[in-house]
């Protein structure tokens, strides 16, 4: 079908393309955006590699159609570098060594951060529940789960 | 995913018109969580005009009335699973809801689109099917209330026609004395596909003289199913350990009498049996003793 203007904000950015909405919202970030944080790992909602914040909530990108975009908020991996949460996060990450091939980490980080934005002083349990959508195949999940519960420790000094 | 054409509509009223001037077929477009899974396989869609309702806000939310709780048909399972009303009386669809997909998933997904979808392995079918809840269905403004059980046919096949839009579930409200299990059998915790489910929905009165008995398996039939030969087994007596047994056995006996004899069969009759004496056990506790 024939494309149509989709507005929405990008990463606090208002952002306005014209796209085929049977895309979907992953397509639109790394083809048409050229943003290509957001991975795609399985393609059908289930390793959580291509997770976003879509309206305040953690979604898998490749699940969502283009036209949804439309009017949307949405923060990717790109938006979490001029953020307090998501610049803490990240450097939990690194100082953690919770990533390794890193193929999974946008996806993780980006759980991490709509779990802290709702919930600043998560337990392990609540923090392993946030990611359970989420998959990793290198460094098991307890650095991971140790750098979210520390960047929490650390945002809430 | 190719598609013919995309119609984003934000009132119910806008989707009839919609789906009246549609040339062709017409695929509802909820969460997307199924559609767009569906989509990746052989262009399903490259003919279809897709009505996206996800953004029609009467659709979304609880809200009661004196003896229903009324879902709006896009809410989303995370919403249901964390819904005070819903918490409070239908507690085993929360705890359904909660047990769907990964937390993406549950907040995209709609319980409307799931309904729609008729997988047999949908999470949530087992809850409602024991709830007794029923569907708002709207076709061209006209609504009607069916069952929530009457809409399948087989398999992810439900007998809505391509203009009918579910628009509320209806849950009758459960007193605080009704007692529920929900149990979900997947290959792991999180991101699993139901291999079974069971649910049971009771009350008893003082006496501990079971009134009302309903109990399920998801997962496991063509489409959701409840069993009157099954309730009876327990309506009317202070149950019994053997009563339990009883109970066990012959829901689990349903599944080579409707589903034949697969090459799972093997492994569901005993796990069906073994959750189902597990439920009973804990739902009656103070029973037993």
């Amino acid at each position: 079908m024939s494309n149509i203007k989709l507005s929405f904000i990008l990463n606090r950015k208002p952002y306005t393309v014209e796209t085929d909405p049977g895309k979907r919202m992953l397509d639109v970030l790394r083809e048409d955006l050229g943003l290509m944080g957001t991975k795609e790992g399985c393609g059908v909602g289930e390793c959580g590699a291509c997770t976003v914040i879509l309206n305040g909530k953690a979604v898998t990108s490749c699940l969502v159609l283009a036209g949804q975009m439309q009017d949307a908020e949405i923060l990717t991996i790109e938006g979490m570098r001029d953020d307090e949460i998501g610049r803490v996060i990240q450097e939990c990450f690194v100082e953690g060594d919770a990533v390794q091939c890193g193929f999974c980490t946008p996806g993780f980080i980006m759980s991490a951060y709509a779990l802290l934005m709702e919930n600043p002083t998560p337990t392990r349990d609540e923090i392993r529940h946030a990611i359970a959508g989420n998959l990793c195949r290198c460094t098991g999940y307890i650095p991971i789960t140790n750098a979210i519960e520390k960047a929490a420790k650390t945002l809430a000094k | 995913m190719k598609i013919r054409n995309y119609i984003q509509v934000k009132t119910v009223e806008a989707f009839h018109e919609a789906a009246k001037a549609a040339d062709g077929p017409i695929t509802i477009l909820a969460g997307g969580t199924d559609v767009l899974v569906n989509g990746r396989e052989d262009d399903v869609y490259k003919d279809c005009t897709v009505i996206d309702i996800f953004p029609v806000e009467a659709l979304h939310g609880v809200c009661e009335t004196e003896n229903m709780l009324l879902i709006g048909a896009c809410t989303t399972h995370e919403a249901i699973s964390h819904d005070p009303l819903v918490k409070q009386y239908a507690p085993i669809l929360a705890e359904a809801c909660g047990a769907v997909g990964s937390l993406q998933t549950r907040n995209r997904a709609t319980i409307g689109g799931n309904l729609a979808n008729a997988s047999p392995a949908a999470d949530t079918m087992s809850a409602l099917a024991v709830l007794h809840a029923e569907l708002v269905i709207e076709r061209d403004g006209e609504a009607r209330v069916e069952p929530m059980t009457a809409i399948f046919t087989k398999p992810y096949k439900t007998n809505l026609a391509q203009n009918d839009l579910i628009t509320t579930i209806r849950v009758p409200k459960q007193s605080p004395n009704v007692r529920y299990d929900y149990v979900k059998v997947g290959r792991r915790k999180v991101l699993s596909i139901s291999r079974m489910t069971v649910a049971t929905l009771l009350e008893m009165d003082n006496n501990g003289v079971v009134t009302r008995f309903d109990m399920t398996v998801g997962a496991t039939f063509p489409r959701p199913m409840l069993f009157p030969d099954i309730s009876a087994m327990l309506v009317g007596k202070r149950p019994s350990e053997q009563d339990i047994i009883g109970v066990a056995k012959a829901l689990s006996d349903k599944i080579p009498e409707i589903a034949g004899i697969r090459k799972s069969t093997i492994y569901k009759q005993p796990v069906c049996r073994n959750i189902s004496e597990r439920s009973l056990r804990k739902l009656f506790a103070d029973i037993l003793k």
